[in-house]
């Protein structure tokens, strides 16, 4: 023990050590002050503020923008429908994602590598971009519909409405999920499925018991990344929704850009850090049960 | 004393199939190579059974094949009548300790011994008797809630035995299971094992590249090598009847001397040594502590001149140059001798059964 | 005269030109909309008024949308860096009630007195300076014979091919309103219930309600063939696209858009803002600009040749039904959830 000691290099006393470590937070909790509470707190401060119908905006408090956002049924559909569509993407995505991901750690070498290629690329377009590339692809003389055209199907209604949206932005949210849960499957090691394979598991039910618990911290974190995503999405919706889908996001947008009342914007932006707010907190009571 | 070791390249492939588990033409091979090549074995039920060889010798590849958790190329293997060869792993009902002990992070130690009841859909009352027992053959009683992490490496290694030998398999595979382990520790568990598979009885293979481990814990020991079964044989017989050059100097310590072979004897030292069936370069092997020395001046063996003394309390080896070849000798110390200088001149005899000759690529 | 003193007057005859020519070069800022409007406003505009002016400097500042000036504004509020604003009518209102403008009157430029009378707008301190209407776009390929009414959009035959920009925007707003008025109502300020169901009526064959990027190449690529969309950049794409975009002016009628132009309190270009504001107004530029891009004009005595004229609305007057943009924003909530509860859901 006291060569231990001995070897280790002195600690410098509690006091300077507590001062070395402030010291080493300072830029960044000065950045982080800067940078997102001081923006934060005055939307939460505008969010107060009067305004009039016309978008002029008073420094004068008043309680109106969120007393309209509690009585308006409106806003609670609203609050509503984005959660379960963004549950309902972040699921879809999940789904779509898993298998590829799965395939991916599996793989090595050259393969691997070219795969990761692959997945990541599409980060290197602009979400813009690969929206209107879902335009032609969905819409109603787009590929699908000119394909189902010449099998004699009936063409469907894929594009500028809800279903639209979740196609675009679960191809969208991909290459996030593909990436959390592959930093989800360290855990995994393929001699642990080998010996459930010798207990007698059968594939499906190494994947159910072994596989799917092992790697539920990569998919917490796919889930809470893709959500907050989705959530806080409003280009896709826009552009793919023609019009048709309501989410917090694209009434932020509407209410600040066309009708000018930023402290309903705000008062929605608020609202959308709490939801926020309220998926960390339940991804961190999920994976405090788990591990 | 009789020969219960097969020579390379014989296999049974008149009887059929005698033992518990029977391995016949077992073959994989891979773009390049061959892991292991035409491998025939059996094994009676209950007996403990290792595989022994060097890295790459195929041992490891062999059981997995066993297992089913490689595909083999080419081959037959039937345990108990069944014949599993294209069987899934999971069908296979066998119990397998890895050397990483593999055991499942996430679930408790109970629960990781009880899965192998839980896939075969054992009632619940009684998987916990059953869990409790294999807790207690192993000596974790008290632990059952722990993970794993919270184990050290050897308790690991023993829930991996418990997990394995709760569904009571037909046969239990061990792969290098106490490698990961340190000496005192492996010593402990090396017993403890053994004494697990005689009290249920239960036919074992034993995966090592540890000659100490095999002689000292098996029934028999299968010595492989580069994909090939050299030897099968008990302990006793792998030692004073090494049927190859690889298997005499891989188990136990030996000298290894070169000679030159003509009409069935070969000239080693002003000695001829019987070399039926063989002509050109051999190799002559024999082990250090069958060799007995005595002064020049006696007449008998072959004369040499000591090189090197070297005395480490248990032993006192000479290294004696003959005829430009230094051959060891090892001596039983027991207190009073003279330890002879180097340069004196000595004589070498050994006894003819304790001399093996093998042919030499050139 | 020895060698520093012909220095030193040499010297201070620099320094009094220098301050001169100083005193001369004025900068003034312009916040206006990027793109099309960028473009031409500043050949038409910008360029002759630098030319005419030559001590004053016209920096072009812009921005995608109204909106977003607005925002700029109120974040310059204590140290303005622009002095001259272009933007809708309606968040002029706002600015102006914010006090971040100067009030535009006959003493800051002689030409408002020559402003058409719904050129100057109550309680806002800016003034028209282009006046733009809603009108009916057409891919001429695919659609034969010119539309005669608003309702055609209604025409099965167009089923999921109509790109109408909905509302919130102000263009599905106008159309309320137009058909609003056609169906028979009277007071749009408490009841568009007709228009709203006219809306209903074509819902079921709209592609979508947010054509982007804008509807115009929406309907030339064929995406959508028949829709609806502001005069000026129709009539502007229907040049570019070679004739393949067409527009209409429906039997129902059709509204004004207001954009207008502002002086921004304590701008840094100080009396400069006031002289481009005068020259904005002036019949020379309201001219060249119309004759550019046809936004109608806002003052009477602007000389607009008759190919262009008849490419506004300035000969069809009596079909623009008058709409107080400012008073309406009152009701644009109420409207706003009708359209969602009783459009929408029709729509596909």
């Amino acid at each position: 023990m006291s060569a231990a000691t001995a070897i280790a290099p002195a600690l410098p006393p509690r006091r300077s050590r507590l001062g070395l470590i402030v010291a080493l937070l300072a830029p960044i909790a000065l950045i982080n002050a800067i940078g997102f509470l001081a923006p934060v707190l005055n939307l939460a401060r505008m969010s107060f503020y009067e305004v009039e119908p016309t978008g002029a905006m008073r420094e004068v408090y008043t309680l109106a923008t969120w007393a309209k956002l509690v009585t308006d049924s409106f806003y609670a559909e609203l609050i509503v429908n984005s959660v379960s569509v963004s549950l309902g993407i972040t699921l879809l995505t999940l789904v779509c994602s898993y298998p590829i991901a799965l395939y991916l750690h599996r793989s090595s070498g050259t393969w691997k590598t070219i795969l990761l290629v692959l997945v990541i690329s599409p980060l290197l377009t602009s979400a813009v971009v690969r929206t209107y590339g879902w335009i032609a692809i969905l819409s109603d003389s787009g590929l699908v519909n000119n394909a189902l055209g010449a099998l004699g199907l009936p063409p469907q209604r894929m594009m500028f409405n809800l279903t639209g949206v979740t196609i675009g932005l679960t191809e969208i949210l991909m290459p996030y999920m593909i990436l959390a849960l592959l930093a989800g499957f360290g855990r995994l090691d393929p001699r642990i499925e080998e010996a459930a394979s010798t207990l007698g598991a059968p594939p499906f039910t190494i994947f159910r018991r072994i596989i799917l618990p092992l790697t539920v911290p990569g998919i917490a974190l796919g889930c809470l990344l893709c959500f907050v995503l989705a959530v806080s999405s409003f280009i896709t919706p826009k552009l793919l929704g023609g019009g048709r889908v309501f989410l917090l996001a694209t009434e932020i947008y509407d209410q600040a850009i066309v009708t000018l009342n930023w402290p309903l914007a705000a008062t929605l932006s608020i609202l959308v850090l709490v939801i926020f707010g309220g998926a960390l907190v339940l991804y961190t009571r999920a994976l405090r049960a788990i591990l | 004393m009789t020969d219960q070791s097969t020579a390379p390249g014989q296999g049974l492939n008149g009887a059929a199939g005698e033992g518990f588990l029977s391995i016949r033409g077992l073959t994989k091979r891979y773009a390049g190579f061959t892991a292991v090549d035409n491998f025939d074995l059996e094994v009676p039920k209950g007996e403990l059974v290792a595989f022994l060889g060097p890295s790459g010798c195929g041992k490891t590849t062999s059981l997995r094949m066993i297992a089913g958790l490689v595909p083999a190329t080419a081959g037959r293997i039937v345990v108990g009548g069944q014949d599993l060869t294209t069987v899934e792993t999971h069908r296979r009902d066998m119990g397998l300790v890895f050397q990483s002990y593999a055991l499942f992070p996430h679930m408790s130690i109970a629960r990781n011994v009880a899965f192998g009841l839980e896939m075969r859909k054992v009632p619940k009352d009684e998987i916990t008797r059953r869990v409790k027992e294999a807790i207690a053959l192993v000596h974790l009683t008290g632990k059952e809630e722990h993970k794993p992490a919270q184990l050290s490496g050897g308790q690991q290694q023993r829930v991996a035995l418990a997990r394995a030998l709760v569904i009571r398999p037909s046969i239990l595979l061990l792969d290098e299971p106490l490698s990961n382990l340190d000496a005192k520790l492996r010593d402990e568990m090396r017993n403890e094992i053994r004494d697990i598979q005689k009290s249920l009885g239960i036919t074992a293979i034993f995966v090592t590249h540890d000659q100490g481990e095999a002689l000292t814990m098996c029934d028999k020991v299968v010595v492989m090598n580069e994909g090939r079964l050299e030897q099968v044989g008990t302990p006793v017989d792998l030692y004073e009847r090494p049927k190859t050059a690889f298997v005499a100097s891989f188990v136990g310590r030996t000298n290894r001397l070169k000679a030159v072979a003509k009409d069935g004897a070969a000239e080693f030292a002003g000695q001829r040594v019987p070399a039926a069936g063989l002509s050109g370069p051999v190799e002559v092997m024999i082990r250090p502590h069958r060799i007995a020395l005595s002064p020049a001046a006696s007449g008998e063996g072959i004369a040499g001149t000591i090189a090197r003394a070297i005395f480490s309390g248990d032993i006192l080896q000479y290294d004696v140059d003959v005829g430009g070849q230094i051959v060891s000798v090892e001596l039983a110390t027991r207190g009073g001798e003279t330890v002879l200088a180097p340069g004196t001149q000595v004589s070498l005899s050994w006894r003819p059964q304790d001399i093996f000759v093998y042919g030499a690529a050139a | 005269m020895n060698l520093s003193t012909k220095l030193t007057i040499a010297a201070l005859l620099m320094s009094g030109v220098s301050t001169q020519v100083l005193a001369q070069q004025q900068t003034v800022t312009v916040m206006a909309y990027a793109g099309l409007f960028q473009e031409r406003y500043t050949k038409a505009v910008v360029e002759p008024f630098m030319k005419a002016n030559p001590g004053i400097k016209v920096e072009y500042f812009p921005m995608p949308n109204s909106a977003q000036m607005l925002g700029t504004l109120r974040a310059q509020k204590a140290a303005p860096q622009a002095d001259v604003v272009i933007m809708d009518v309606s968040v002029s209102k706002a600015a102006t009630d914010e006090k971040l403008f100067n009030k535009i009157d006959e003493k800051v430029s002689k030409n408002v007195a020559d402003l058409y009378p719904n050129a100057r707008i109550a309680d806002v301190d800016g003034v028209a300076v282009t006046f733009d209407n809603l009108v009916m776009l057409y891919n001429g390929d695919a659609v034969k014979d010119a539309p005669k009414s608003w309702m055609d959009l209604a025409k099965p035959e167009y089923k999921g091919k109509v790109a109408i920009p909905g509302m919130p925007d102000i263009q599905g707003l106008s159309l309320v309103l137009i058909m609003d008025k056609a169906r028979g109502g009277t007071n749009y300020l408490q009841n568009v219930d007709k228009g709203i169901a006219a809306l209903g009526e074509i819902a079921p064959s709209v592609q979508t309600w947010e054509p982007k990027p804008e509807v115009y190449p929406v309907i030339i690529s064929g995406q959508a063939v028949i829709g609806a969309g502001w005069n000026a950049r129709a009539q502007v794409n229907a040049d570019t696209s070679g004739g393949k975009l067409k527009t209409a002016l429906p039997q129902e009628g059709s509204v004004f858009q207001i954009n207008t132009i502002n002086y921004v309190a304590n701008g840094p270009g100080k009396d400069a803002g006031a002289k481009f504001i005068d020259y904005a107004l002036s019949p020379e530029a309201q001219k060249a600009f119309t004759e550019s891009m046809f936004y109608a004009p806002t003052n009477a005595k602007a000389q607009i040749s008759e190919a262009a004229i008849a490419r506004t609305a300035v000969k069809s007057m009596d079909k623009v039904i008058p709409v107080d943009w400012i008073a309406l924003a009152k009701v644009r909530d109420p409207i706003m959830e009708q359209w969602r509860r009783k459009v929408i859901p029709l729509s596909r």
